[in-house]
């Protein structure tokens, strides 16, 4: 008991975090609680280092939150950030589901290879390969040319 | 690259502000909610009379005086056992869009003098690396066999055949990846000198061959002297990098060195790493890593390993699974076109 409540303190605000960035700020902290709340009926497979584990069924839930919706919420962004920053989340909204969440477990969530492939469900080798190609293809997707047309015609405006 | 995901750190949408008191009322509601029992639990309830009964039987036994037996002097510990689960990566499918497969499998050696039992392919089997690859080979239709970029066969998928190989041949086989042979290893030096000038009698000057007998060298039955000196002679060839601490993907850490290698007939830029336990000297990991991305691959990431689970002296007979001839031919996994 004392255990779960240590690490649902430790851990709440970075499933929170998760949940945010994936279905909105509006859904997050039911996500957060739903996801806590599986993990206390599976108490005795928690590991010792949780949050993996319970990002893993965070993954799961906003999963399922988005087969049940027809819309999506969209991510409320500062106005004020720069152009370089605005470019790169459009480019990164471009590449396919599975590509976005192996870079931002790393980017924004800060975990560890080894974790991430715990999230995800793969290996740890596998997670090399799968981040060293999400990076390629949003490199790849940052030099294209509409990308260029965009920031020149952002200088010009 | 690593700038990217930098940027990419920087481009984190905010993150909502944590509001204490929801967070504290959920966690009140949640740990009111009734915990599923697990499994283990209802097992043991159910069969707890059970458990007694057989926890009482089993005490009188054990509590039961014994007939006084004669003392056996300890039992000799022939085997020499190495269990090993490698990996390694290679390129198939259409040149123009290919795709990464990985063969996967463990090989079970016990070493003697005279005898060998091998058993390789355990467990074996040749998949897409990853759900990416996966979706190349089941566009593909998911044939049985696809073909290898710039090689001239086939690499059949699925599950791999396991064999068994029994031989009897005179004195010590170093490892198997050499077939080197000794009467015994007593005689190799445990300077690590001596020990580079003994090896190069079997290897000539080739610097990557007196490496790999050194590596198959400290997976032998050798002394822990031996072992490192072994280690020290693969930090002094030419092109060898000291790793120093080397954290491994399961968690564990150990001590390694890279020593440069010759080109795969698919991947160039390679070393070969070693990485052993400091205080015995133990191999933990064999991996052999690329410096350049290719097909697919990043860099700095092993295209083949292996992976030590097992190095230890057995007086327990060879374990070989049933129902596989032994001394068939072996049915790799790569096939001729």
């Amino acid at each position: 008991m004392e255990d779960f409540s240590a690490v649902y303190r430790e851990c709440y605000p970075r499933v929170l975090a998760y949940a945010a960035s994936h279905a909105g700020a509006q859904r997050a902290e039911d996500i957060t609680s739903e996801t806590f709340t599986i993990a206390w009926r599976k108490l005795d497979q928690m590991p010792s280092n949780a949050l993996p584990w319970l990002l893993g069924i965070a993954r799961n839930l906003v999963r399922a939150a988005r087969r049940q919706t027809t819309h999506l919420e969209l991510t409320e962004l500062p106005s004020d950030d720069d152009f370089a920053l605005i470019e790169l989340r459009v480019a990164l909204a471009t590449l396919s589901e599975a590509d976005q969440e192996v870079l931002t477990l790393i980017a924004w969530h800060g975990l560890g290879a080894a974790e991430a492939a715990q999230v995800l469900g793969c290996t740890t080798a596998a997670f090399f390969v799968r981040l060293h190609r999400a990076r390629r293809r949003l490199q790849a997707i940052l030099s294209a040319s509409n990308f260029d047309r965009a920031r020149e015609s952002w200088k010009t405006s | 690259m690593e700038d990217l995901m930098k940027d990419l750190a920087k481009a984190k949408p905010p993150v909502p502000e944590v509001d204490r008191d929801r967070m504290e009322r959920d966690l009140a509601r949640i740990t009111a909610l009734p915990r599923a029992r697990s499994a283990r639990t209802r097992l043991a309830r159910r069969f707890a009379p059970v458990l007694v009964v057989a926890a009482v039987i089993a005490l009188v036994v054990v509590l039961l005086p014994r007939p006084t037996e004669p003392v056996q002097p300890a039992a000799p510990r022939p085997w020499w056992h190495v269990l090993t689960q490698q990996w390694s990566l290679m390129v198939v499918g259409d040149p123009a869009d290919p795709y990464v497969v990985r063969f996967d499998s463990k090989t079970d050696q016990w070493l003697t003098s005279g005898r060998q039992v091998t058993v390789v392919q355990k467990d074996g089997e040749v998949s897409p690396l990853t759900s990416e690859d996966a979706t190349k080979w089941e566009s593909a239709g998911k044939p049985a066999t696809v073909p290898q970029v710039g090689g001239s066969h086939l690499v059949r998928m699925g599950p791999m055949k396991p064999s068994v190989q029994k031989t009897n041949v005179a004195g010590f086989q170093m490892s198997l990846h050499s077939k080197a042979r000794f009467d015994s290893f007593d005689s190799l030096p445990a300077d690590p000198v001596e020990l580079r000038k003994s090896l190069e009698t079997i290897s000539g000057k080739d610097t990557y061959k007196t490496a790999t007998l050194a590596m198959g060298m400290m997976v032998a039955n050798v002394r822990n002297d031996q072992r490192r000196a072994a280690f020290e002679l693969l930090k002094s060839l030419d092109g060898a990098r000291y790793l120093g601490e080397v954290p491994l993907p399961d968690g564990r850490s150990g001590i390694g060195v890279a020593i440069p290698a010759p080109p795969t007939f698919q991947f160039s830029g390679v070393e070969t790493q070693l990485v052993v336990n400091p205080e015995t000297g133990l191999p933990m990991v064999r991996r052999d890593m690329i410096s350049t991305a290719q097909h697919g691959v990043p860099p700095g990431f092993p295209i083949s390993e292996e992976q030590y689970l097992l190095l230890d002296s057995t007086t327990i007979d060879p374990i070989v699974p049933q129902d596989v001839p032994v001394n068939g031919p072996v049915e790799s996994p790569v096939v001729e076109r």
